[in-house]
């Protein structure tokens, strides 16, 4: 009798919980109408949630729903590299007007659906075209920009005349861009203030790129090297290596600089001594793409979003006035063309 | 209950052993789907819509349906990996490492052997060659853990966790090395694409299943009838239940140990080698990732049976793809299916619980898992 009781008590309940919530069944917008813009995002293999990437991709999508741009939008998280094309024929069958997928493994299966769907716009979030394929606008980002940022910041606010970056592999492009900035960025910032200051960047060389992003213990280790010669501020470019970096520079009581998106958020363990982080706004990027693409203004081939820095957060109080003026200068000449970096897309 | 005792009718009996076996994991996955809909309410979700979400996404069209196959197709392949070996006593935890140098022989048969050769091969040789290697390598990487265990006692358990390690970095060393797809615009640890002449037809023109579906069935029933049909399935059934007395019966349990492992090993290989010869045509880093460790899973509620265990990748499968459409409709996050595999196989696994709530004596033979860490 006691299985009986538990049973008709679980069943009953389930059913209550199950009715409540099928009376307020949403009404899902039809996307096949002309009329109703749909947006939809399918992650890499990544949760939407992740502090990076996903994340500030999807909030450029949410930003496009929020400004009234698009009517509908829908996320997907990948689960496993084998559904990119599923995930995205999801959206593609129910008449999206846009789909962005994020990162550069979703390439092939991006181009591959623009072939299948040619009445959706397609955004490739770091994906570089190498030919222009119709239906796709890949987004990208000036990685040199936003090292030679965190290269100038770096540079003004050592008191060592000594800077260091700790990064991923040099044969991934956007990784090479970064350090290389973060070189001419110092190098700007010394013609401007007269001063000579010694920049270490040391490329993680191991044979597997899962190991040169996920490596925190060398990124650690070549963090202190760099600060027992002296540095006192540490770049680090490169996923959980670079993290690695930047955790050892924070507990040094150095200046820890973050990638990608703001690492303040996203490293608490460092936050402390967290002095900027070079960003790429994906966010803005994403909904700028999405805009054009209901204006019309939208082409094929490559975009390019613009580049930041993070805000000081905790050491505000220690970066002077006036380097954060220069900062904003740097910015501003970055964005209309009167500064340049000087690193060319790929390694020669 | 009396004439039921007596009546010795085959097909009563057929249908009695299928009760009795699927009672327990259909409750479990009753009990799971009920609790998992709680969940889902519980955090805000509607639970009907989720469930109708995952139905319609696995089972829903005939592109749900193509697509619910292909997960299943190496869901089956390394299911019946683990489950061979269980009944041999064994625990191959292993199928993940088997399974990923499989998928690497494959690929490197199927984009380099014509390049070696210096002519192409037509697809009845190339396909076949490049499935094959894959079920080597994978039977070879088992094989030595089977050895180690017949000769030096050293336990399976423990050696094919290692040989995972081995497994997956070798890959990963690979994949970013001397098979690395050299395309300039390439920054992707994979392999370049197989020819033509090595890939799996597809079965429908534009769906993704493909012919390894068709093969996974058939080496299902071929393990069924391997097991139950044969002087070697005997004596691997009888090395996983006594040992002592497998070898007291004059079966050489040396031998019979290092051929399951070797052929559990060649299973895994193989669903490696359909993943990269019927689906992604290459090899990459991250992908087939977790399928040895879901084939565990599979074996489990499966209950080390071909049949059940053809189900068991189903629902897997079915889950796995579902859960897209699922998500599309109800923006639930996607790690909502893994936990209510898990409580699946929580279920599955302590069906004591399972049996104490619905109140169902235990009866007949326990599935044989292995020996116990003693070995």
């Amino acid at each position: 009798m006691k299985k009986l009781y538990f049973v008709m008590a679980l069943l009953i309940v389930a059913s209550m919980i199950l009715s409540a919530c099928g009376a307020s069944a949403p009404t899902a917008a039809d996307c096949t109408k002309e009329e109703v813009f749909c947006v939809g995002l399918v992650t890499d293999v990544g949760k939407i949630n992740d502090k990076s990437f996903n994340q500030s991709a999807w909030e450029g999508v949410q930003k496009s729903n929020a400004d009234g741009v698009a009517d509908v939008v829908q996320f997907i998280e990948t689960a496993d590299a084998k559904d990119y094309a599923k995930n995205i024929a999801q959206f593609g069958d129910a008449g999206y007007d846009v789909i962005v997928t994020v990162g550069f493994g979703l390439g092939e299966a991006t181009d591959a659906a623009a072939a299948t769907y040619p009445n959706v716009r397609f955004i490739g979030v770091d994906q570089f075209q190498a030919e222009t394929v119709a239906g796709v606008s890949g987004l990208n980002f000036p990685e040199d920009n936003a090292g030679f940022l965190v290269g100038a910041l770096a540079a003004m606010m050592s008191k060592s005349n000594k800077i260091g970056a700790v990064c991923g592999t040099d044969v991934v492009p956007p990784v090479w861009r970064f350090g290389e900035g973060y070189k001419a960025g110092a190098a700007y910032a010394d013609g401007m203030n007269g001063t000579t200051t010694e920049v270490f960047v040391v490329y993680h060389s191991d044979v597997g790129f899962d190991k040169t992003f996920t490596d925190p213990e060398w990124g650690a280790q070549t963090a202190k090297s760099m600060m027992d010669q002296g540095a006192d501020a540490i770049f680090g470019c490169g996923g959980l290596t670079g993290n690695g970096a930047i955790t050892a520079a924070a507990q040094a009581g150095a200046y820890a600089i973050g990638v990608d998106t703001d690492q303040y958020l996203t490293l608490p363990e460092a936050a402390p001594r967290m002095l900027s982080s070079a960003m790429k706004l994906i966010t803005p990027g994403v909904a700028d793409l999405i805009k054009a693409t209901k204006d019309g203004s939208i082409a094929d081939g490559n975009v390019f979003g613009a580049a930041g820095y993070a805000p000081f957060h905790d050491l505000d109080g220690e970066v002077p006035a006036e380097v954060k003026a220069t900062m904003e200068e740097i910015k501003a000449g970055l964005l209309d063309g009167s500064i340049t970096t000087g690193v060319p897309p790929v390694k020669p | 209950m009396q004439s039921e005792k007596q009546s010795n009718s085959l097909s009563r009996k057929i249908l009695q052993a299928i009760s009795d076996a699927s009672l327990v994991p259909f409750l479990a996955i009753l009990t799971a789907v009920v609790l998992g809909g709680i969940i889902i309410a519980f955090v805000g979700g509607n639970p009907f819509l989720a469930y109708r979400g995952l139905i319609e996404g696995s089972f829903g069209s005939t592109k749900a349906l193509s697509e619910t196959a292909v997960w299943a197709t190496p869901y089956i392949f390394a299911g019946l990996a683990v489950a061979l070996a269980f009944k041999g006593g064994l625990f191959n935890i292993g199928a993940e490492g088997q399974l990923a140098v499989g998928a690497v022989s494959s690929a490197l048969i199927g984009y380099a052997l014509p390049e070696w050769l210096g002519f192409s091969l037509p697809t009845i040789i190339h396909l076949p060659l490049a499935i094959i290697a894959g079920m080597l390598m994978g039977g070879i990487w088992a094989g030595i853990v089977g050895w180690l265990k017949a000769y030096t006692g050293g336990h399976e358990v423990i050696n094919t966790i290692m040989m995972n390690y081995i497994a997956l970095n070798t890959t990963s060393f690979l994949l970013n090395g001397v098979m690395k797809d050299r395309s300039p615009t390439n920054v992707i640890a994979r392999t370049p694409l197989i020819d033509e002449s090595a890939r799996m037809p597809a079965i429908f023109e534009g769906l993704r299943v493909h012919w390894g579906f068709v093969l996974a069935l058939f080496v299902a029933f071929f393990i069924w009838w391997l097991l139950n049909k044969t002087t070697l399935g005997f004596e691997i059934r009888t090395v996983g239940l006594n040992p002592d007395a497998a070898q007291y019966a004059g079966i050489n349990v040396k031998r019979t140990i290092i051929l399951t492992m070797v052929l559990s090993g060649m299973l895994a290989g193989l669903a490696g080698s359909i993943e990269v010869t019927g689906l992604n045509y290459r090899h990459e880093l991250g992908f087939s990732i977790g399928y040895g460790f879901d084939a565990i899973a599979i074996a489990l509620l499966g209950k080390s049976h071909p049949l059940g265990i053809v189900l068991s990748a189903f629902l897997f499968a079915a889950m796995r793809n579902g859960a897209t459409r699922m998500q599309f409709l109800t923006q639930m996050p996607v790690d909502l299916i893994s936990m209510i595999q898990a409580l699946i196989l929580l279920f599955v696994a302590a069906d004591a619980i399972i049996r104490y709530i619905y109140r169902i004596k235990a009866k007949g033979e326990r599935v044989v898992l292995t020996r116990g860490w003693g070995g």
